[in-house]
């Protein structure tokens, strides 16, 4: 598999959240995107599920902005 | 005899605690991908609702209505242990969880001259635990390879220790309240943890 890139995942990230592309940009903090933190969670299964990676509690605490999260399936990914 | 106040609260607290986590299974088996896991939590998520139920129907067989409450006991143990970030975390933070229910309504059916209506829906709930905490067993056993079975170990101990520590303070915040299950006289039920 390849290692996706990060526009793609910032796109998939909006389809998960139900947010046009537009608002979700990489410095755009993931706070302003999701409505609780259990939807945290959910994106989270379901990114892994897609990308075929996992995140630990560690990493994703790690993350603030949407580009983070584009960069820890990158990395996890490559 | 009309509930006394601290029953009917904590009998409220059991239903607020049962519809939160059937909201959160409920949320994660529609994001999952078809899969054994996501069949299971499919199921788990409906008897959580379902035990919401009893214990609404419960509180109304006994003459009374359900508390409103803004905070389940989940509440306070994400925010001990931190948000579960992949399906293994997950499982386990469940599998302790439940262990705490078992336990929690064991407790409970032991305290003396239980009401019958309280003994027959914990008694329902209870068949269903044991198979939560069976599946959802079954299901970190089926991680090994993929997470480590040390990794899972070692997830589990951190969460158990968070669990002891989230139950120990709500027994001390509530402990007026939850005076008529620590009475003397009323012996504890072993710890199935």
């Amino acid at each position: 598999m390849t290692t996706p890139n990060q526009d793609e995942i910032i796109g998939r990230v909006a389809d998960l959240l139900g947010v046009s592309e537009g608002r979700v940009r990489a410095d755009v903090p993931l706070a302003d995107l999701v409505s609780d933190s259990y939807r945290l969670v959910e994106m989270a299964i379901e990114l892994q599920d897609d990308y075929d990676v996992i995140f630990s509690q560690a990493d994703l605490s790690a993350v603030t902005t949407v580009g983070d999260l584009a960069d820890l399936v990158r990395s996890r990914a490559g | 005899m009309a509930l006394a106040d601290d029953e009917r609260w904590l009998l409220s607290y059991y239903r607020t605690s049962e519809i939160n986590g059937s909201l959160f299974f409920g949320r994660l088996a529609r994001a999952l991908k078809p899969s054994p896991i996501q069949h299971d939590l499919t199921k788990h998520f409906a008897d959580e609702a379902q035990h919401a139920w009893y214990w609404t129907d419960c509180l109304n067989r006994l003459g009374t209505r359900p508390v409103k409450l803004s905070e389940a006991y989940q509440d306070q143990y994400l925010e001990a242990v931190g948000l579960p970030a992949n399906l293994m975390e997950i499982m386990a933070i469940t599998l302790v969880f439940e262990r705490r229910v078992i336990n929690q309504y064991a407790k409970h059916l032991s305290v003396p001259d239980l009401r019958v209506e309280v003994k027959e829906t914990i008694g329902r709930i209870m068949e269903d635990e044991r198979w939560h905490v069976q599946w959802v067993r079954d299901a970190l056993t089926g991680m090994e390879e993929r997470f480590g079975k040390d990794h899972i170990t070692d997830t589990l101990r951190r969460y158990k220790e968070a669990d002891q520590e989230v139950y120990a303070h709500t027994l001390a915040e509530h402990e007026a309240r939850l005076g008529f299950l620590l009475a003397p006289n009323h012996t504890e039920p072993e710890d199935r943890g």
